[in-house]
């Protein structure tokens, strides 16, 4: 073993996450939900990586023990199998933060607590929380308890695996707006919302990512309300609709309720760019993040600000705190990576057969960890996961760990410097 | 903005203004020759151009310098839409065009060096036209070289991006600084050689002097303008490589063949890194074409390799001429082709896209970042013909390279709200954002724009402008910070 914990910690990552999602794609397998063994890993990975892409066509008729595995890989997966590891092995409660920011979100952010066992037990009981809450409140919609169950797993880990053939549209009024609002609050930093449970509300206020996130939340229900609205929905319902698939989006849960062609196309641009952002760092959803976007738009306009006035020193400031220049470059490069990944996958995708605009989709979609194909549909494609080639489910499955560990953990195992000899 | 420094942007004006009405003139040579009818409508727009631009010159003569930031930056932009203007109307007068969106769009690409087209076939037209579009894509393609390395470091445009290093001559040779005046006749120098060889080797193998003529201009300016809707598919082998030779000799930096041809060798060292990776990156894409030519289309080797090298040059050095009908190709080469058109030649040519520099600090950056993350105390800056790149030149880079991709991104939105469908729309942005051309669909391969909306041709014209101007330039316009103090 080398000394250098960085290196220890991607190791241990990468092992946990490889033979987790190899061994989670042992039930589909053994019991034949799924054809074969690319399906099973495939629908396996999809489920740890909390993406909720399904090779599964009736969901409703799995088992109701392995609908439970399903909905769990992703639970687990939506804080990280590494915090999930610290959480139950005793002797890695001392690890480094370095395993920390190994999976979770490599963005500059407060701890709750300086202890990394504290930190991680506090996001746990979080975590937690909000599935017990959730569960109960499904229930008392009248929904039976393993659905509820299920659903609750899926919503709160933004994974998006669905429990039936026909998205969300079979549920009642109630069960939607609850998840709506259970998809909004999983968008959240985790750290936040336990702000937010211990009544420190002043830190929600004070957190500029979320001003945004509300913001950003806020414009694009009103946009797609108004696109539904004027393409001949009912009012009400449209503003429903589209709080609930914008919250889906944004957190990158990707459930659904309405048949994909009847989308305006001014809601299918807004999905889309939604999709790349993603919600907070530091919720259990997927995409760029908006903490990264921001910063990069500070950056955007101290640019223009010094091409007017080049002497000008200036600094990015995000909560009121400096944002250091070699931070922001690290963000810069995980964004070209992350870039360079859907274009990649895009391009693999075109040689399995995908038409260009397709390939970009669903490499953008799965990156992200957002997942069902009607939502990707809903852009202009047209596919069914199912029936894709194996070659394209593997880049999917890779792409899919790439966006879930966030690129940097996925390339240090390829990289040079990583095998060499210290 | 003080009177004064509108009046030095006027003069420039004038002066590109007075280039423009000179080769406008030119034109009339082949409407006299061929006697195609266009004599009075070329004669009318020349001397209408020149007029006014010698006017604003001669009455703004004294006005040579212009300090206010600001309106450099409004200046590069003026000049590519008025000289747009004004390379809008012998298509406008001849009737080639029916409409002033079509005649504005194939301007733009002309000047632009893009070689997207709205004409679906191009025989059709007369000859001045026709040497007209081939002269708007030269003059537009040496203007981009003489923007970048002459006139836009005196703007000061380009003293936070990345040519700073390069173009401004504080190389690492110690010698005194070139002055931009010498700069501008080296580039001059190096661009009339080029056009003069190749329109004589053209010649030579056997074209006429007007196709090797019109040919010449449209390659060695990255543009991809032709004579037929054919292109270059149906010239000889042999023509085809000569023409490949001009697109590849323009994707690379004009300085860099000023000191190759006068055999400066020792000059040379500190540059070769981005022209190593140029070239290297056009040969593995070129392998995989030509491989993928070979087995997936099962072409004979001699003409996959014709074929597929030929197309890849096209497409680094966004030139846009074609050797086959693309559009029938596998999904995945065409898709390279567009990958390609977005990494670009190497600054300081003819070419557009990202530029090979930047893509190589891009590319060394992310692993410079990687190995950071594994050993965070290592120290390894970021070098470039070794000399380290500063943290803020490759943050400039990183932010280019987000707002390109976002322009991307933005455009194929745009295009597809204009009623072109998905793939078709991410092929044109591409095309069009890169300077490329052909899109996917019917835009691409030997298709021609002319399907496309009055309204995403718009979009279009604004995507090469962009692009062209590398994206800021025209952006910081559209705050309105730019325009109240």
């Amino acid at each position: 073993m080398t000394h250098n914990k960085n290196i220890d910690s991607y190791r241990l990552t990468i092992i946990l996450w490889l033979v987790a999602t190899l061994l989670g794609a042992v039930p589909y397998f053994v019991t034949g939900a799924v054809p074969g063994i690319t399906d099973a890993v495939f629908e396996s990975v999809s489920g740890f990586t909390t993406t909720g892409s399904s090779v599964v066509a009736d969901p409703a008729a799995l088992p109701a023990w392995l609908r439970l595995w399903r909905a769990a890989t992703q639970w687990v997966g939506g804080l990280g199998l590494v915090l999930f590891a610290v959480a139950m092995i005793p002797r890695l409660r001392n690890a480094s933060s370095q395993l920390y920011a190994a999976e979770f979100s490599g963005t500059q952010q407060r701890k709750l607590h300086p202890h990394m066992a504290r930190n991680v037990s506090r996001m746990w009981m979080v975590y937690t929380l909000l599935t017990l809450g959730l569960t109960a409140a499904l229930a008392s919609c009248g929904n039976d308890m393993l659905d509820s169950l299920c659903l609750a797993l899926s919503t709160v880990s933004t994974g998006g695996f669905l429990t039936t053939a026909s998205g969300m549209a079979s549920y009642n009024q109630a069960t939607l707006d609850v998840i709506t609002v259970f998809m909004f609050a999983s968008g959240i930093n985790l750290a936040l919302i336990y702000n937010f449970l211990t009544l420190h509300w002043r830190r929600l206020r004070r957190s500029d990512e979320f001003i945004v996130y509300a913001v950003v939340f806020a414009l694009a229900v009103a946009v797609c309300s108004v696109a539904f609205g004027l393409n001949g929905t009912p009012w009400s319902q449209s503003i429903r609709y589209s709080l609930f698939h914008i919250a889906s989006t944004m957190s990158t849960c990707g459930f659904y309720t309405e048949a994909p062609a009847r989308w305006p196309f001014v809601a299918s641009v807004i999905t889309f760019l939604l999709i790349l952002s993603g919600a907070m760092a530091g919720s259990t959803g997927g995409g760029i993040k908006l903490r990264r976007l921001m910063t990069i738009n500070l950056y955007l306009r101290n640019y223009f600000t010094r091409m007017l006035h080049p002497a000008a020193v200036l600094s990015i400031k995000i909560d009121r705190k400096v944002v250091e220049p070699d931070y922001v470059n690290k963000i810069f490069g995980f964004v070209f990576l992350y870039i360079l990944f859907i274009i990649g996958g895009a391009f693999v995708l075109t040689i399995t057969g995908s038409s260009v605009a397709e390939a970009f989709c669903l490499a953008a979609a799965n990156i992200s960890n957002l997942g069902p194909s009607p939502i990707i549909n809903s852009l202009g494609a047209n596919f069914e996961y199912a029936l894709l080639p194996d070659a394209a489910k593997w880049t999917l499955a890779v792409l899919m760990l790439a966006g879930r560990l966030e690129i940097f953990a996925l390339l240090a195992i390829v990289s040079p410097s990583y095998w060499r000899r210290q | 903005m003080k009177s004064a420094d509108i009046k030095g942007m006027l003069r420039y004006l004038g002066i590109v203004l007075v280039a423009e009405g000179s080769l406008m003139a030119l034109c009339l040579v082949p409407a006299l020759h061929f006697a195609d009818g266009t004599v009075d409508a070329i004669g009318v727009c020349s001397m209408l151009t020149l007029a006014i631009g010698a006017l604003l010159w001669i009455s703004y003569a004294r006005y040579r310098s212009i300090d206010d930031r600001r309106l450099s930056y409004l200046l590069v932009v003026l000049m590519w839409v008025v000289l747009n203007l004004f390379a809008t109307l012998p298509l406008m007068a001849t009737g080639a065009t029916t409409s002033f969106t079509l005649g504005w769009f194939e301007a733009m690409s002309g000047l632009t060096a893009t070689g997207a087209t709205v004409f679906a076939t191009v025989e059709a037209l007369p000859a001045s036209v026709l040497l007209w579009r081939s002269m708007t894509q030269w003059l537009g393609g040496f203007g981009i070289v003489l923007l970048v390395l002459a006139l836009s470091p005196h703007l000061g445009i380009n003293r936070y991006s990345l040519y700073t290093a390069e173009a401004s001559g504080a190389d690492n040779t110690g010698r005194r600084p070139v002055s931009m005046a010498q700069t501008v006749r080296r580039t001059l120098g190096v661009y009339l050689s080029l056009t003069a060889v190749f329109i004589g080797a053209l010649w030579l193998s056997g074209l006429q002097l007007w196709d090797a003529v019109n040919l010449t201009f449209t390659n060695i300016s990255s543009g991809g303008f032709s004579l037929s809707s054919s292109s270059i598919s149906l010239l000889t082998p042999t023509q085809q490589f000569i023409l490949a030779g001009a697109m590849l000799l323009s994707g690379i930096n004009f300085t860099l063949l000023y000191l190759v041809f006068t055999l400066r060798w020792r000059q040379i060292g500190h540059k070769l890194e981005q022209v190593g990776f140029y070239l290297s990156l056009c040969l593995l894409a070129a392998a995989f074409v030509v491989g993928g030519l070979h087995w997936h289309h099962h072409l004979p080797w001699a003409e996959a390799a014709r074929l597929g090298t030929i197309q890849t040059i096209s497409a680094l050095t966004t030139t846009g001429s074609v050797v086959d009908d693309t559009t029938l190709w596998w999904t995945p080469l065409t898709f390279l082709l567009l990958i390609l058109s977005v990494c670009g030649g190497m600054a300081g040519s003819t070419s557009g896209g990202l530029k090979a520099m930047r893509v190589l600090i891009l590319i060394r950056n992310a692993r410079g970042i990687l190995r950071s993350r594994l050993h965070p105390n290592a120290v390894a800056p970021l070098r470039l013909n070794g000399k380290p790149v500063s943290s803020h030149i490759r943050a400039n880079v990183m932010v280019l390279f987000m707002v390109y991709g976002a322009s991307l991104l933005l455009g194929a939105m745009a295009l597809m709200l204009c009623g072109i469908g998905a793939n078709e729309a991410v092929g044109a942005s591409v095309g069009c954002l890169t300077g490329y051309g052909p899109g996917l669909g019917t835009s691409g391969g030997l298709g021609s724009y002319a399907a496309f909306s009055p309204s995403a041709m718009w979009v279009c014209s604004l995507l090469m402008l962009l692009g062209r101007l590398e994206c800021m330039t025209v952006l910081i316009l559209l705050l309105p910070r730019f325009w109240h103090r």
